[in-house]
């Protein structure tokens, strides 16, 4: 499994992704490149790419997104000013023809803030209900508190059954590359 | 003691006394002498110095002639000194030329000799050859000696075999005319046995024939005698029952003898019966014996036939026995000469056949022979052929060694006229050079001369030069002390030179930063000026609206006019004509109603357009303030602050007002990200850029492979060069496959084509 974590930058990507898969929280600073772990939730292992978001190396992100089962876009739901470029930014990231069957998840991060917009402010603000042909969730979470994540990804569970089944060679001491290839293919 | 150390100094001081004052009075005399003698001295000195500076003045000019002459001297040494170079140089080019000369000789000689150890090598080749040919040619004829000695032998021994042979066949032919005339013989003789086999045979069919009948005749008497037999024995017979009833019959008399007539008839009858018994017993014997007599004779007769049938058969027998003998030796004779034939003319066939082979064989052989002595011939031909070609090769050879040796002999005389023509230049520079050291030993005799005056100058100079070196060496205190100020000086010059540099240099970043802020500022203009495009077309907007605002507002205020009069109107015609309009001007009312809502809708609808646009105006108008705070960080970096800049800046500032509706300024900590972002984006590309290579190259196969497109996108890699990096990190991970060639993008830096070495 797959998984992009994309957002703007300061949005709390690092965090989360540290978050899932050490569970604690880090001090981070701005993610120049990216950072990829492996994150095992309930025994399925999932490949978790954090792409830095700043506005000058967003343009790389599309580079990742072949090959993409999910993405996990992390919004700061306290930064009113910029939701409309994170609105574009989302926008522009789901007409990409390699994310046409990524499942969306929008994290409506920073719930902790006092002045933060409830999640379905943020998916009104992100545009989120005219999405079409799209599956799609929304889930209020705090990096640094630690909550909801555990929510996200229990949904997120779900619609991965489909995919382990694929990847269930991996798990043979001997799997063929390439038969998993075709497969996906 | 004291007494006498006292005396004693006593006579010391006065010993001193006196000889200090005649030391003193020495002294004073010696001094007056002395001044006497300074003063002579001085006199005489200074006339000494007179005539010294008379004869240095003297020797000046002496020296002048002298230096004018040595430089003559020195010239005609150096032009002496030019020509014996001039010389050595000649010698050693003729020399060089010699060694050349000679080194061409050697190498030629070398040559020669080379080749004339090739022509040898040839020769002996040729020899070689040659014996090689006479060889193969000896074994040819001796194979063909050999062949035809083989033939020959052959030829005789078949033709030994076949004389043998014809002479075995006239043989055999003899023996079989023999033996044929012998079987002719032989069967005439047996047509004639055989013809007295017939007449003898008849004869005993006759004989047989009478035997037969004879034996029939016997037959028939044995029949008869046998019926007499048998009729013998019935009478036996009867007489035994008439013995017997004669026997009963004299019992019965002896039991009965009363019965006499009886008995005697019985007798009677009885003597009878032997009477007729004896009769035919009589006639029984006689018969018997005619019989007997008959067979006897007829017996006799047959044994008399049988006697001669015997013999006759015993003829036969013995003709039979001969014939048959003679039949089986003629037979046997026949047999064994037809095998005898029949052997012959096998072995006639074998031995034709062997004759045949042979003559095959032969003939096989001698097309062997033929093949073979062609083969040979053909041999023997390309054999002369290839050494007719050989000998004329190394005739050509040859001949081209006699034209190279002659060639080099023509070179050799050329070569030895060189080396004469050389010598003969060598004895005339040798002349030459020998009237040359003629000169040049009585130049040397004026030079030794010349030297022995310029000695004596010399050391005159030397005195004058010891008087030159004390001012020198103050001159060159002087001097060094000069030259450690110019020394400081020069360090002071480096100094203000790398000064000079780096304040050139400086300059030079200066000029750059300041192209640098150039370049930023008319950015910024750029920047500077689309917004202002953007906000004012934004501001006409906002007129525009607030006409529209305006212009409703005035509408509204007179439709509430409108409204106003209406409802004094209404008013006033319901004081007046309640009646009659009342129903009108209460659906005037409805209507006038309808369209204020309306009105006052499209106004809220308006106000709430007018709110998004200066909420756009506003966050326009901070990311021009952000860009204008990023500003002044450029131009601090620049170390220069244009006037034009700050002009705009201030001009920006004032157009700008921050607007009282606009939202709180963004936290420090985004506008600081903000401002890192515009500024540094260069920066932070190449970080990026370098963190993604760096995982690329840390992390496994599997991740590096997502990777590859990144990494690709931030490079600039082409289309191919992309495959080619996922073609090897697919055969990295995978365990067959092969490892995919470069084609053509990473190719080794060869320029051109490769060239061979030779």
């Amino acid at each position: 499994m797959r998984i992009l974590i994309l957002g703007l930058d300061g949005a709390g990507k690092t965090t989360i992704l540290y978050r899932l898969q050490v569970g604690e929280v880090v001090t981070t600073i701005p993610t120049i490149g990216f950072n990829v772990e492996t994150v095992t939730y309930k025994n399925l292992k999932f490949q978790v790419w954090d792409l830095g978001g700043q506005t000058s190396i967003r343009p790389y992100w599309r580079c990742y997104y072949s090959n993409t089962d999910a993405v996990i876009y992390v919004v700061d739901s306290s930064d009113r000013d910029r939701m409309g470029i994170s609105k574009s930014e989302l926008v522009a990231m789901l007409e990409e023809e390699e994310l046409k069957k990524a499942i969306l998840v929008v994290f409506a991060n920073k719930q902790d803030m006092e002045q933060a917009m409830t999640p379905t402010e943020v998916a009104n603000a992100l545009g989120l209900p005219a999405l079409k042909d799209r599956k799609w969730q929304i889930f209020k979470t705090s990096a640094t508190k630690g909550t909801g994540l555990d929510e996200a990804m229990e949904w997120y569970d779900t619609p991965c059954r489909t995919f382990t089944e694929i990847f269930k060679p991996l798990n043979t001491p001997r799997f063929d590359y390439k038969t998993i290839i075709l497969k996906l293919k | 003691m004291q007494k006498t150390k006292e005396k004693l100094e006593i006579a010391l001081e006065r010993h001193q006394d006196s000889s200090i004052k005649k030391l003193q009075e020495q002294n004073e005399s010696h001094q007056v002498s002395r001044a006497k003698l300074a003063e002579g001295m001085s006199l005489a000195l200074e006339k000494k110095d007179q005539e010294w500076m008379e004869k240095i003045a003297g020797l000046e000019k002496e020296k002048a002639a002298l230096s004018a002459q040595l430089e003559e001297m020195m010239e005609q040494s150096l032009t002496l000194f030019q020509k014996r170079d001039d010389l050595d140089e000649l010698e050693g080019f003729q020399q060089q030329e010699l060694a050349k000369v000679k080194h061409m000789l050697l190498r030629k000689e070398e040559l020669l000799s080379q080749r004339e150890q090739e022509f040898q090598q040839k020769e002996a080749e040729l020899q070689s050859a040659n014996r090689g040919l006479s060889e193969a040619r000896g074994k040819l004829q001796a194979l063909q000696q050999q062949q035809q000695e083989e033939s020959c032998r052959l030829n005789s021994e078949f033709e030994i075999e076949r004389e043998e042979l014809l002479l075995l066949r006239e043989e055999g032919d003899k023996k079989i005319s023999e033996l044929e005339g012998r079987c002719h013989e032989l069967q005439s003789v047996i047509q004639q046995v055989s013809e007295d086999f017939q007449m003898s045979q008849n004869m005993v069919s006759a004989l047989e024939k009478s035997l037969q009948e004879l034996q029939t005749e016997h037959d028939t008497l044995k029949v008869q005698q046998q019926k007499a037999a048998v009729t013998e024995e019935d009478k036996e017979r009867l007489l035994v029952e008439l013995q017997k009833k004669v026997f009963s019959l004299e019992r019965r008399l002896q039991g009965n003898l009363s019965q006499d007539e009886h008995l005697q008839e019985l007798l009677q009858e009885k003597s009878s019966l032997e009477l007729s018994l004896e009769e035919t017993r009589a006639e029984l014997l006689s018969v018997r014996t005619n019989h007997a007599d008959t067979v006897s004779s007829l017996e006799a007769q047959v044994s008399k036939m049988s006697c001669s049938i015997s013999e006759l058969q015993t003829l036969l027998r013995h003709k039979d026995d001969s014939s048959r003998a003679y039949r089986e030796r003629t037979d046997a004779q026949i047999a064994s000469l037809e095998q005898q034939l029949l052997e012959s003319s096998e072995r006639l066939k074998s031995a034709e056949q062997q004759v045949t082979e042979k003559q095959q064989h032969m003939d096989k052989l001698q097309g062997e022979v033929n093949a073979e002595k062609a083969f040979l011939d053909q041999q023997v031909c390309l054999l002369e052929q290839r050494s007719q070609e050989k000998a004329s090769r190394l005739e050509e050879s040859i001949t081209s060694l006699q034209a190279d040796k002659q060639m080099l002999l023509d070179k050799l005389a050329d070569l030895d006229k060189q080396v004469i023509q050389a010598n003969s230049i060598l004895k005339q520079r040798t002349e030459e050079l020998e009237q040359c050291k003629t000169e040049l030993n009585s130049r040397l005799t004026m030079s030794t001369e010349i030297t022995k005056s310029l000695e004596e100058t010399r050391r005159q100079k030397e005195e004058l030069q010891k008087q030159v070196g004390e001012l020198s060496e103050a001159l060159e205190t002087s001097q060094q002390e000069l030259s450690s100020i110019s020394d400081k000086l020069t360090l002071r010059e480096e100094d203000i030179k790398t000064l000079q540099n780096e304040v050139q240099s400086q300059q030079v970043s200066l000029g750059q930063l300041q192209e640098e802020a150039e370049q930023l500022e008319g950015q910024l203009q750029q920047t500077e000026l689309n917004k202002e495009s953007q906000l004012r077309s934004l501001r006409e907007e906002l007129l525009s609206q607030t006409q529209q605002l305006d212009s409703c507002q005035a509408r509204i205020s007179f439709l509430e006019v409108e409204v106003e009069t209406l409802t004094e109107q209404l008013h006033s015609p319901e004081v007046c004509e309640e009646d009659q309009n009342g129903s009108v001007t209460v659906d005037d009312l409805d209507h006038i109603q309808r369209v204020n809502r309306e009105l006052e809708q499209q106004l809220s609808d308006k106000n709430r357009t007018i709110k998004q646009l200066q909420q756009r105006l506003a966050e326009l108008k901070r990311t021009l303030q952000k860009e204008l705070k990023l500003k002044p960080e450029t131009e601090a970096e620049g170390k220069e602050k244009s006037p034009e800049s700050r002009a705009e800046k201030q001009e920006s500032v004032n157009l700008d007002p921050p607007p009282a509706s606009a939202p709180s300024p963004p936290t420090s900590n985004t506008t600081v990200t903000n401002t890192s972002d515009l500024n540094d984006s260069r920066e932070i590309n190449f970080e990026y850029l370098k963190h993604v290579v760096l995982k690329f190259m840390s992390s496994r196969e599997a991740e590096a492979y997502q990777l590859i497109r990144a990494v690709s996108v931030l490079l600039n890699f082409t289309r191919e060069e992309e495959d080619m990096l996922k073609q090897t990190l697919e055969y990295k991970m995978s365990w067959f496959g092969s490892k995919p060639s470069p084609k053509g993008i990473v190719r080794p830096s060869i320029s051109g084509g490769s060239t061979p070495w030779s």
